[in-house]
């Protein structure tokens, strides 16, 4: 994945800017590109783990904005009851503290993708597909129907959640955690890709039953897998959460599935760095679309259209060759 | 007791519209093994060229076969153009580049037709209500969809069974290579086999105008619900797509209709209400998990 | 003896189709058994069934004592029941070594090991390497599976079936497609395995039959009509008559 000299040439680039991007950021008097930046290293975390599905696993879930939705929603939910000073489902406080949050986003989201995975990788190819679209989509209508949590409008709270050290109202601190959180994800991913856990689900995209006839069951790797993604996308989600002080059932929409989706393939299916590079390649083409005109979306979908027509390997593949 | 009756009928109507929809989507995936998320688009373009048709002439029979015709149109310049190219791609492709097509389309009806909902008025031949069920009067609008989707069912059933067309859509389906070496021209059959489930999509589209408001989006939603429906029908298979139409139709027509009326009976008024709505749009999905665990391959799996 | 494997009135019905219509066979250890008969006896069905692949309609089939008529395919090979060739076993992204190293792998237990580097794991590598030794690739071990040749591709396969475990091979065809050389390899290889191993082959290459085959079974119409040595086999009436009345 990372092999040749370029390769490691242009991660090592990627890893310098994600460090060196607030100096930059005051070098140009470009104070937007904090907030860009965090939004980039947030939509990376939830696409490296959706590229262990697609890319590693072979596994085409269509529903990963679910388990970054979920992640967002227990930031949201226990701040509201925290705020409220009542609890949650009557039954346990509210939390603001980072080190009880976070955990808790990243082990719900994963418990719901281990029940959601449990019953979709019964089924394969298209199926799969549809079944994990419905499966989001379902968790979409819910949190859209809790008038409590505000329903459709979504649930806003004042503070984000408090870590040690940190002030909550530093934007160049937040985005310090957010890419220091990237590069641990990146990290185990990478460590994942070579383990024997990794091995296997490289063999079931090669080849399912080709796994079989050597004597693996492979339901149980591609459940965990699964449910290893699902986790990562609610840290994400808890991430994105507190960058906003906000959030909605857009963040489960299937259309942000789909992002997820689009940023995998940009960015290079299957590599280590691709997902930085397609997640930074899909906030800068629509905050730059957008300034451009308010009908940003009609150059979005030709060019999505090309991307997957013509350019096959994806941004990682053309900046650090094969 | 005739409120169920009118709910009943409710839902066989909202099946038909998804039958409209999901008949086409399930033929293109059978034969061409293509998954089509931009069929929702189709609906859509459908609606909104069949409601300002009625607005600029005021006649709904120029109306609906308009929308048809732009559905279809679209539909077949899109395949030829851009989606024959994916039928050989995994599907994970095919699904990100008609994901794309969606934003393209969504866009292009909001710079046509604005961002504001609009409202086809119900023509007045198919105006008022009719009691064929004492008790239970019942719009003739509502009627006349459901005795479209019947006709078009029928003409499907016979058109797939009986005719030329049908057998090599059925080969084609099964055995691609070998209707070409029959000398068919294969990319015209798969152009047509298009335009004819984009038609269908944008009939159903033009029949929704006077129900529905007709907006940027609409055909995302019932995309969704297509999809259901199709995977519990089994893929492929237009028996399958009528039979998940019509489930998908009744349960959630029923959930939304009483669902909510029930739950008053627990929880307070207003908790209910949502809950129940946010329950009856999750019904459909709940009972295709079901069937799933019952038969991965859906109620009725296509050969092969 | 004891058989190792004892198929007991198995049948296999596609639609309107008799696959295997009570086909009955017993294997003893440690012989290479050869099947043979007219094409459309039902031979590779006969493999698929014994393999786990396709389940029987009726029937059962015993391999080491247990029953194992409703196992699949990766429950059976777990027993120690392998199927190679025909259905290629090999990934061809990873590289031969690799490739075995995942069947250790496999064979190690679960792969729920999420940090360790799989591909440094002395515990898989060395006896992966070994095992390509062992079929002759020893010098093939870092090319990638899909740039192998042929005949390569083959000895890799038998190396992965080995690794498995197996303590007896179901071989569908392994000399099919193979030139004469690299035929008289593979017959080599396989006769080296007697004894060690049991093997159960389907083969139309009557010499390499004759060569290896302790026991050979006749199959007509998807049940076997005889069993017996190569010579008794070439010798019977029987024989002869059905596979000339399957051709006529």
């Amino acid at each position: 994945m990372v092999e040749t000299a370029r390769q490691r040439l242009v991660a090592a680039i990627l890893v310098l800017l994600l460090a060196a991007l607030p100096a930059l950021a005051s070098l140009l008097a470009m104070p937007d590109l904090i907030s860009l930046g965090t939004q980039v290293a947030i939509y990376a975390i939830a696409t490296v783990g959706l590229n262990l599905l697609i890319g590693t696993t072979g596994l085409p879930s269509f529903g990963h904005a679910a388990f970054f939705g979920l992640g967002g929603y227990v930031v949201g939910i226990l701040a509201f009851h925290a705020a409220e000073d009542s609890a949650v489902f009557g039954l346990f406080p509210g939390a603001t503290d980072a080190w009880i949050v976070w955990p808790l986003a990243i082990i719900i989201a994963a418990l719901a993708a281990l029940l959601i995975g449990a019953l979709s990788l019964r089924t394969a190819g298209v199926s799969f597909i549809m079944i994990t679209l419905a499966f989001a989509q379902m968790l979409f209508y819910l949190f859209a129907a809790l008038k409590t949590y505000g329903g459709d409008d979504g649930l806003g709270f004042r503070r984000r959640n408090a870590l040690p050290w940190v002030s909550p109202r530093d934007d160049v601190a937040f985005y310090y955690v957010c890419a220091a959180a990237l590069l641990l994800v990146l990290a185990g991913f990478h460590l994942v890709a070579r383990s024997r856990f990794g091995n296997v689900l490289q063999g079931i995209r090669q080849s399912e039953r080709r796994m079989a006839a050597i004597g693996l069951r492979s339901y149980r790797y591609k459940l965990a897998a699964f449910t290893l993604a699902g986790g990562v996308a609610g840290l994400a989600g808890a991430l994105q959460a507190n960058m906003l002080r906000f959030v909605s059932p857009d963040m489960l929409h299937w259309t942000t599935s789909g992002d997820f989706m689009v940023m995998v393939v940009l960015g290079g299916t299957g590599t280590l760095f691709g997902p930085v590079l397609g997640a930074a390649a899909m906030v800068l083409l629509q905050t730059w679309l957008a300034q451009w005109t308010e009908h940003w979306m009609i150059v979005m979908g030709p060019l999505l259209v090309a991307v997957i027509l013509l350019a096959r390997r994806g941004l990682w593949g053309a900046l650090a060759g094969k | 007791m005739t409120l169920l009756l009118e709910q009943v009928l409710n839902g066989l109507q909202y099946g038909v519209t998804l039958f409209l929809l999901a008949a086409g989507l399930t033929l293109v995936f059978g034969i061409m093994g293509l998954i089509n998320l931009a069929h929702g688009s189709l609906y859509m373009i459908g609606a909104f060229v069949a409601a300002r048709t009625q607005a600029a002439t005021g006649s709904f029979l120029l109306a609906v076969p308009a929308g048809m015709a732009a559905a279809a149109l679209t539909g077949m310049a899109v395949e030829a153009t851009i989606l024959r190219r994916l039928y050989a791609r995994d599907h994970l492709d095919q699904v990100l580049a008609t994901f794309g097509l969606i934003l393209f389309f969504n866009e292009v009806m909001a710079m046509l037709f604005g961002r504001q909902p609009m409202m086809a008025p119900i023509p007045d031949f198919l105006s008022g209500s009719v009691t064929f069920i004492p008790g239970v009067p019942y719009p003739v609008y509502r009627l006349a969809i459901i005795a479209v989707g019947v006709l078009v069912a029928g003409g499907l059933y016979g058109l797939i069974v009986h005719t030329r067309v049908g057998m090599l859509v059925r080969a084609g389906a099964t055995n691609r290579d070998m209707v070409r070496a029959l000398g068919v021209r294969i990319g015209l059959l798969y152009t047509l086999v298009f335009g004819l489930g984009a038609m269908l999509a944008g009939l159903s589209g033009a029949m929704v105008g006077p129900l529905l408001s007709v907006q940027v989006g609409m055909g995302d939603r019932i995309l969704i619900s297509t999809f259901v429906v199709i995977v519990i029908g089994g893929l492929g298979s237009i028996r399958g797509a009528l039979v998940g139409a019509l489930l998908v139709g009744m349960i959630d027509t029923l959930t939304r209709a009483f669902l909510p009326g029930l739950l008053r009976g627990v929880m307070a008024a207003a908790d209910a209400d949502s809950i129940g709505a946010g329950l009856s749009s999750m019904a459909a999905m709940i009972l295709m998990a079901v069937v799933l665990m019952v038969r991965p391959r859906g109620l009725f799996p296509a050969h092969g | 003896m004891t058989p190792i494997l004892l198929a007991a009135e198995v049948t296999k019905r596609f639609g309107g189709l008799l696959a295997c219509n009570g086909l009955s066979l017993a294997v003893r250890p440690g012989e290479i058994h050869a099947l043979i008969g007219p094409n459309g006896a039902g031979k590779s069905t006969a493999i698929g069934l014994l393999s786990g692949e396709i389940a029987p309609d009726s029937g059962s089939i015993r391999f080491g004592g247990a029953d194992v008529t409703r196992l699949g395919i990766a429950a059976r090979v777990r027993t120690g029941l392998t199927r190679s060739f025909q259905i290629t076993t090999i990934l061809p992204q990873f590289t031969a070594l690799q490739n075995v190293a995942l069947v250790a792998q496999v064979r190690a237990g679960h792969s729920f090991h999420f940090w360790a580097d799989a591909h440094r794991d002395a515990a898989l590598v060395d006896p992966a390497r070994a095992m390509l030794e062992r079929v002759g690739l020893g010098k093939r071990a870092q090319v990638p599976a899909e740039d192998l040749a042929h005949g390569e591709q083959r000895q890799l396969e038998l190396a992965m079936a080995l690794m498995t475990g197996a303590r007896m091979l179901l071989l569908d065809e392994p000399m099919a497609g193979l030139g004469a050389t690299e035929s008289q390899q593979m017959t080599a290889q396989l006769a080296a395995l007697k004894g060690s191993l049991t093997v159960l082959l389907v083969e139309h290459d009557m010499d390499a039959v004759a060569a290896l085959a302790d026991q050979v079974s006749v199959m007509v119409a998807g049940r076997v009509i005889a069993t017996g040595s190569f010579a008794e086999m070439q010798a019977s009436q029987a024989v002869r008559d059905a596979y000339l009345g399957a051709h006529a």
